[in-house]
């Protein structure tokens, strides 16, 4: 190898992905100093340029996304195919009188049509939060998905999917801040028999004191009677923390 | 239920689930912004930017082809937003010297600071081309043959361009370290 070709490797030995040509490169650094200066200085620069920090965007170009996204699907939602007929003259001069007829008509229901408007959009919002939530919640990082947590507070508490993934969150996700966030924010859904049977459910799937702990309480408050065979279940665990046995007990006699 | 691969999720976006969308936003928000920062220098305009990017995402989505990566797809989005929107000559303007303004601190931050600072202008510096490269190598991770996919040229090439591209960086960095930094490198020339 001369020094042209090992300058091409010099990038895959500042990455560490030198394979095939390991040994060349290396005996050709061994035997030139010029490269061996070159590809350490340079290496230096490399590090340097990996060890700048990040930037965090405002939280206004999340918002901006939403609204934006939002804002597609209802276009999509209105431009759907149109039918030929649509556009025949015949078609366009009836609709035409059957407008005219609907406006005199407007008056009496346009009351009733502006709280349908507000209900509408106050329904795509609700769709937008749930969509935020779900989204976050999907996320690699632990604090994204904590702030998916945070948005399962602001949706509806007959969200069957927010809660559903918030029941998956608790039983599968591998940060113990984020199961507890989640196991909080389903007190928004224990009216719902799925998130009050999910709650139980996921009592014998921890392996975290403090998410059992904080589960127990969460079934006490909501004095969930249906609960106690799970709870039992944890008195009787060989494996479980003493300290959750004795929480479980006092849970147990709060249900009585 | 974590790992919807970036491309299934584009896929769906093309067929019409507009809100799979969200998951790619939540993904590599943050990524795109940076590599804008590094390339105009201005937060403002790269959040901007990173909306545009993902409003082109929903108007060109079907010219997505799954066996792309979604990545290279979406840099080439980037690349032309960019372009697009400040032109050649805007798109060579300075970093802001934003470190040196709040100097004024322990002398060990304020060594790192400068260093930063030097580093940042150094890259201001660079010739566009070989700025993102750096970006897209080291700042963004990406793999040569992604590399080579938004460039259009070989991965071979790529290699070549991004030890060239560091090298001129180190000499203007060291030039912009002065004499006493100069000293101690071997390579610069």
């Amino acid at each position: 190898m001369n020094c042209e070709q090992a300058r091409t490797q010099f990038v895959d030995y500042w990455r560490g992905t030198l394979e095939d040509t390991r040994a060349e490169f290396d005996a050709h650094l061994a035997s030139c100093e010029h490269c061996r200066a070159e590809a350490e200085d340079l290496k230096d620069m490399w590090s340097a340029l990996g060890a700048l920090p990040d930037e965090d965007p405002s939280l206004r170009l999340r918002a901006r996304f939403y609204d934006s996204l939002r804002e597609w699907r209802r276009r999509e939602a209105i431009h759907r195919p149109a039918f030929w007929w649509l556009r025949h003259p015949a078609f366009q001069t009836a609709a035409a009188m059957l407008i005219l007829a609907a406006g005199i008509g407007t008056g009496y229901v346009l009351r009733g049509r502006e709280i349908s408007e507000v209900s509408h959009l106050r329904g795509e919002v609700d769709n937008m939060r749930q969509l935020v939530a779900l989204s976050l919640l999907q996320q690699q990082g632990a604090s994204d998905r904590l702030r998916g947590v945070s948005y399962a507070y602001r949706v509806e508490p007959d969200d069957s999917q927010v809660l559903s993934a918030l029941l998956t969150t608790v039983d599968h996700d591998s940060n113990v801040d984020v199961r507890l966030a989640a196991v909080d924010a389903l007190k928004k859904f224990t009216n719902n028999p799925v998130g009050r049977n999910g709650l139980a459910r996921a009592l014998a799937k921890q392996d975290s004191p403090l998410v059992q702990i904080a589960i127990l309480d969460e079934i006490v408050e909501v004095h969930d009677k249906t609960a106690r065979p799970a709870i039992q279940a944890l008195v009787t665990s060989p494996d479980v923390n003493p300290e959750v046995k004795q929480h479980a007990q006092w849970a147990l006699r709060q249900l009585q | 239920m974590y790992e919807a691969s970036d491309s299934s999720l584009m896929q769906a976006v093309r067929e019409g689930d507009l809100g799979a969308l969200a998951i790619l936003f939540e993904r590599h928000h943050r990524p795109l912004f940076n590599y804008f920062v590094h390339m105009n220098g201005n937060r403002d305009l790269s959040e901007d930017l990173v909306q545009d990017v993902f409003v082109r995402m929903l108007k060109y989505r079907q010219s997505y082809q799954p066996e792309r990566a979604f990545t290279a797809w979406m840099y080439q989005i980037a690349r032309n937003a960019q372009t697009d929107s400040i032109g050649k000559r805007k798109f060579e303007v300075a970093l802001p010297d934003r470190e040196f303004a709040s100097a004024n601190v322990m002398e060990e931050n304020l060594k790192r600071k400068q260093e930063i600072s030097i580093l940042k202008r150094a890259m201001a510096r660079l010739p566009v081309e070989k700025r993102e490269l750096l970006v897209l190598s080291r700042f963004q991770n990406l793999k040569y043959d992604e590399i080579a996919s938004i460039l259009g040229c070989d991965v071979g090439a790529v290699k070549v361009r991004v030890y060239r591209a560091v090298r001129a960086l180190g000499q203007i960095y060291f030039e912009l370290s002065g004499p006493s930094a100069q000293g101690g490198t071997r390579t610069a020339g």
